[in-house]
């Protein structure tokens, strides 16, 4: 097994790649995701491994210095020998190339690449980019010259990843790269609009079965990509339920109780919890619901990436609170479910009524509950993730 | 029918005018042969839209983003004070290449010609901004000549298929400009079948086709930039 330097696919792929791993890094356009591929390769690098990249991308140069604004010194290794280019980008954009192998001609591909494998036995080979190859060669033709490389490189205990991006191919062609890999990570933005983040998911690996996890990560300089768990919001007026529904939608749950600094020490008591749903993981903060913790909103709503506002549904008056309240979280720009709570108390007033009362639109779900007996906790949380991934 | 308008130094009307079928999350395919205009037409549309308090995307592909603003200069459409406060996101995909060491900034991103997937990495990143910014912006890419130099055809049309829906998904106007003649008939046809409203700059008119049906103008350049005259 090999490491792929990417935090949390080692988890999830159980250990790592098998030595002579076909890989595939497949993402939607937008999604920054170049450094995946460098990463592993650097991580292999570092650990004695020979490697090299081929591009139709970017000049040699180029990836040079982004790989040196992710902190990593290709050049080295490239002095070394251990690391080299197949160049096929500068002989195209009319530059010289002094890369071991430069292409000229797209019916050089395959050649070129084959060669490069044998190069780096026990390796690793990153192409980037599938797409481009895919456009000027044709798609069956690409699938062909694919399995050639991925049968070469398991001769030569070469793994090779490919960075592809999923622009608008027919979905028999996105099925035959798949069939012909060992290994699929999909790489996907979460709520295009007001981006709540990118993920990383493993649809499919040869040597083990990985969990449907969704990793959520950014890609920083220097740094490259880190991994990060979500937060998502449980907010609404006193006393409306907020505590018990943080309890029932998590795994394990704490209630933190901080002195609060002001000059009359007060406590705040957050409610933390943790929750793991279809692959699904997220930390799950209860705020406080008075007024006087408004500015912690503020700073919990801009972390957050999706909120559940909590009324008491007997209690109409403190409707106007859990607007503003919404209003506070920056609620405004992520997703939101209203839980409309208290269902089993006389006089709760119907989803429906709520939304007249409240006047709210269409696109936030209300989801009736009893969060004391966990009803409507999973609807909640299922409505959420609705919208979080837009279905 | 054709309504006869005064110009106002942004040429406020004339935008109104033919931008009258479009609507947020549009495509609009600015196209014609070289020199007629089109790049002028863009930076009248982009120094308009910043003066109207709608922020701005703009893509240079033919140029470096230095030249953006001189040429713009020429007409007296300063660029950086936009720049400075965040009103103008560019990305350029030129200066790299030349071997120019360049650092991304907030609104200033650098990118290849040849590296769409990148470029459409930086273009969400900067709808995303505007999005946040402001219910209504704009997004230029002039043009798509280079690009179709450097990549295979049908790449650019995946881009520009990937481009559109990102534009309409954060609901703003896209307009894209292509000379004609520089790609294959049937990729010129694809191009025409993905935008919304086209305009065709002719030297003398511009015609603006959409589902609402054809119209034109007839317009000159003049140091105030692209000026319709009465027809
Ligand atoms: N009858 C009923 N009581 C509830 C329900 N959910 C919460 N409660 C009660 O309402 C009170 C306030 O709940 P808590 O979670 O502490 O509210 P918070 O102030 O929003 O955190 C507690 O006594 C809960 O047991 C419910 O669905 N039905
Ligand atoms: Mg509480």
């Amino acid at each position: 097994m090999k490491r792929t330097y990417i935090p949390k696919l080692d988890d999830i792929l159980g250990g790592g790649i098998i030595d002579n791993a076909s890989v595939m890094f497949s993402a939607v356009p937008g999604v920054d995701y170049e450094a995946f591929g460098y990463q592993m390769l650097n991580g292999r690098l570092k650990d004695g491994d020979k490697g090299f990249i081929f591009t139709n991308v970017a000049e040699p140069e180029t990836i040079v210095y982004e790989f040196r604004s992710y902190g990593w010194d290709l050049e080295k290794f490239l002095q070394d020998g251990q690391a080299f280019f197949v160049d096929g980008t500068s002989p195209f954009m009319g530059l010289p190339s002094d890369a071991k192998y430069s292409i000229k001609d797209y019916s050089q591909v395959e050649e070129a690449i084959m060669e490069a494998i044998e190069d780096v036995p026990d390796g690793i080979g990153v192409i980037n980019n599938l797409s481009t190859l895919i456009d000027y060669l044709g798609e069956d033709e690409t699938i062909d010259i694919i399995k050639k490389w991925n049968l070469h490189g398991k001769k030569y205990n070469t793994s090779l990843v490919y960075l592809f991006t999923k622009w608008d191919y027919n979905s028999n062609l996105i099925q035959n790269l798949k069939k012909s890999m060992d290994c699929v990570v999909e790489i996907k933005t979460i709520e295009e609009r007001v981006i709540i983040g990118q993920g990383f998911m493993v649809a499919h690996s040869s040597w083990s079965e990985p969990s449907d996890t969704m990793v959520l990560f950014f890609v920083v300089q220097p740094g490259g990509v880190k991994v990060y768990i979500p937060k998502i919001l449980v907010t609404g007026p006193y006393n409306a339920g907020k505590s018990t529904f943080v309890k029932k939608i998590s795994k394990k749950s704490v209630s933190v109780d901080r002195k609060a600094l002001s000059a009359f020490p007060t406590t705040i008591a957050l409610d933390i919890g943790h929750l793991e749903y279809k692959g699904f993981v997220a930390d799950v903060f209860g705020t406080p619901g008075q007024e006087r913790f408004d500015l912690l909103l503020d700073v919990l709503g801009k972390e957050s990436v999706g909120a559940f506002i909590i009324v008491d549904s007997t209690a109409p008056q403190t409707f106007a609170r859990a607007k503003e309240m919404i209003r506070k979280t920056k609620a405004e720009a992520i997703p939101k479910v209203l839980v409309a709570n208290k269902q089993d108390l006389p006089g709760a007033l119907s989803p429906e009524e709520i939304r007249e009362k409240m006047k709210v639109g269409k696109d936030i779900p209300i989801i009736p509950a009893i969060v004391t007996e966990g009803r409507g906790v999973t609807d909640a949380l299922e409505a959420l993730l609705g919208l979080i991934y837009g279905d | 029918m054709i309504s006869v308008m005064f110009m106002e130094d942004h040429n406020m009307e004339f935008f109104d005018y033919l931008f009258e079928d479009a609507a947020p999350g549009d495509l609009i395919l600015v196209y014609g042969p070289p020199k007629v205009g089109k790049s002028i037409f863009c930076y009248q549309f982009l120094y308009s839209s910043l003066v109207g308090g709608e922020p701005c995307l703009y893509i240079v592909a033919d140029y470096g983003s230095r030249q953006l603003e001189q040429r713009m200069m020429e007409f007296n459409w300063f660029l950086r004070p936009y720049i400075q406060n965040g009103d103008v996101y560019i990305i350029d995909l030129l200066t790299r290449l030349a071997g120019v060491k360049v650092e991304d900034s907030g609104t200033l991103k650098f990118s290849s010609v040849q590296n769409l997937t990148d470029l459409m990495v930086k273009v969400g990143v900067s709808t995303r901004s505007l999005f946040r910014k402001s219910s209504k912006f704009r997004a230029i890419l002039d043009s798509l000549t280079v690009i179709f130099a450097f990549n295979p055809p049908n790449l650019v049309l995946r881009l520009l298929k990937a481009y559109k829906a990102r534009i309409s998904e954060a609901r703003g106007i896209g307009v894209v400009v292509h000379t004609t003649g520089t790609v294959e008939p049937s990729i010129e046809n694809s191009l025409m079948e993905l935008a919304d409203l086209k305009l065709c700059f002719d030297g003398e008119k511009i015609q603006a086709e959409s589902s609402a049906g054809e119209k034109f103008v007839q317009y000159t350049i003049t140091d105030k930039g692209v000026k319709n005259i009465r027809g």
